[in-house]
């Protein structure tokens, strides 16, 4: 084990995923010799091409600018929002109660509805724009923090009530470290579902961003542009995910370990 | 601190009968009585963490309660379990922590160290509040003789330092005897003070 690199030890899932993923590069490079067809099926180095000229344009560092900037306002909005309805819902019986019947209802609307109702009512702007992911992401974010908020363990609760930790303390060093792995799951589950939907978003109703983008592709029925956008864009999710995401994961776990 | 309880029941179930408690700082007094008697549920009222009840409760600024179990933050370290709890300064934490023995401990997480630890940890955390009473719920239950003893000898020499008087619930009469404490007993249903 100890004659092994340092970033092997530490990540021992990377030769396997790396080998995963060029075996899919490959099978797409086998497809797409066997389509015969560059327009409809372009190969793996089409594709990365479009995406350097993309990206030497500065066209690429716009779009997915504007995207990942409502995909930032939206995932903001949905996690305060659904973790406080969530947490609320947990901890209060007559909460849960009386909101639970909506919560079922918007967790069953398509999104699509979501999104056309908010453009109609206000408007092709920034505000519906967000207000429509947003609005899609809440109650799952809700649920999964309902689900954390009702583990919460009582021992602890009396214990900081006994001691009477103030609200905020007992918010930060009681409650929130019990829902660490549920806010973790629901903002890795939230960050792949939010960029989605805001393709949708993009695709029907703004002028600029990924989506837009894919629709004026889709219109010339350019496959190559299509996918040369839509993986450069899963690169940025993936970095962030990679970054961000489970480093902090990591640490807000680090306790549940035995070394110092 | 002083509660006049006229009733305490649960649902239609009657618990706690009329019974008159006092304590002040200094004075020592351990509630005694079986299993399922209300021992606890009267430290409960005592610690404020049961409001309803029938009768009146006057209790000082600053109680501490330690618990049956040692009831700690497992994702903060040792020293963070009392400052973030009490709001002692890390200086008083450390101080109280090398006087029950966890010097050097002060960055372990909770799980890093053996029960007898946590619970010695649990005891400080108490009195890091400076506490007026200090509740005990059942704290040297479970614990094997020599750690119990120790436990014994610990929470004996903090509460003459402080001065901090005691309510110590349990169902070893020898306990109360090695802390001093004036032995009250639960009897009767609903219980009241013999």
């Amino acid at each position: 084990m100890s004659d092994r690199p340092l970033f092997l030890r530490r990540s021992p899932g990377l030769i396997p995923g790396l080998l995963s993923v060029l075996a899919l590069l490959a099978l797409w490079a086998v497809a797409a010799e066997l389509a015969e067809n560059a327009r409809r099926m372009p190969s793996p180095l089409a594709v990365a091409l479009r995406v350097q000229a993309l990206a030497v344009s500065g066209e690429l560092w716009f779009h997915a600018g504007m995207t990942l900037s409502r995909v930032a306002a939206a995932f903001g909005i949905a996690m305060v929002l659904g973790g406080v309805l969530g947490l609320w819902m947990g901890r209060s019986r007559a909460a849960d109660h009386w909101l639970n019947p909506g919560l079922v209802i918007l967790l069953n609307i398509p999104a699509l509805v979501v999104i056309v109702l908010c453009y109609i009512w206000i408007g092709l702007n920034e505000t519906a724009a967000i207000l429509a992911v947003a609005l899609n992401k809440i109650p799952l974010v809700t649920v999964m923090l309902r689900e954390g908020a009702r583990a919460l363990r009582p021992d602890l609760d009396e214990m900081a009530r006994a001691f009477r930790m103030s609200p905020l303390a007992r918010l930060r060093h009681v409650i929130l470290p019990q829902l660490a792995p549920h806010l973790a799951a629901a903002a890795r589950a939230g960050i792949s579902l939010i960029w989605k939907i805001v393709l949708v978003v993009e695709f029907l109703g703004r002028s600029n961003g990924v989506g837009f983008k894919i629709h004026l592709l889709f219109s010339s029925f350019d496959v190559a542009g299509v996918l040369a956008w839509a993986l450069a864009f899963v690169a940025v999710m993936l970095a962030i995910d990679l970054s961000i995401l489970r480093p902090w994961e990591a640490g807000a776990n680090r306790w549940r370990h035995d070394e110092a | 601190m002083r509660l006049e309880l006229r009733a305490k029941s649960f649902g239609n179930q009657p618990v706690l009968g009329p019974l008159t408690l006092s304590v002040a700082r200094g004075q020592r007094v351990a509630l005694l009585g079986p299993s399922g008697i209300g021992k606890s549920t009267l430290l409960r009222i005592l610690a404020g963490l049961d409001r309803s009840f029938d009768g009146r409760l006057t209790a000082p600024e600053r109680l501490a309660l330690v618990f049956q179990e040692p009831t700690l933050l497992p994702w903060r370290q040792a020293e963070a379990n009392i400052t973030l709890t009490t709001g002692a300064t890390p200086a008083r934490a450390r101080a109280l922590m090398a006087e029950v023995g966890l010097a050097g401990h002060e960055a372990k997480f909770p799980r890093q160290l053996s029960l007898g630890q946590q619970r010695r940890l649990s005891l400080a955390r108490a009195f890091a509040t400076d506490p007026g009473i200090l509740l005990m719920d059942e704290p040297f239950a479970s614990l094997d003789a020599d750690t119990g003893a120790r436990m014994l000898d610990l929470t004996e020499a903090l509460l003459t330092r402080s001065g901090a008087g005691l309510v110590l619930v349990t169902h070893d009469p020898a306990e109360a005897a090695r802390l001093g404490a004036t032995a009250l007993r639960l009897a009767g249903s609903p219980a009241v003070l013999g």
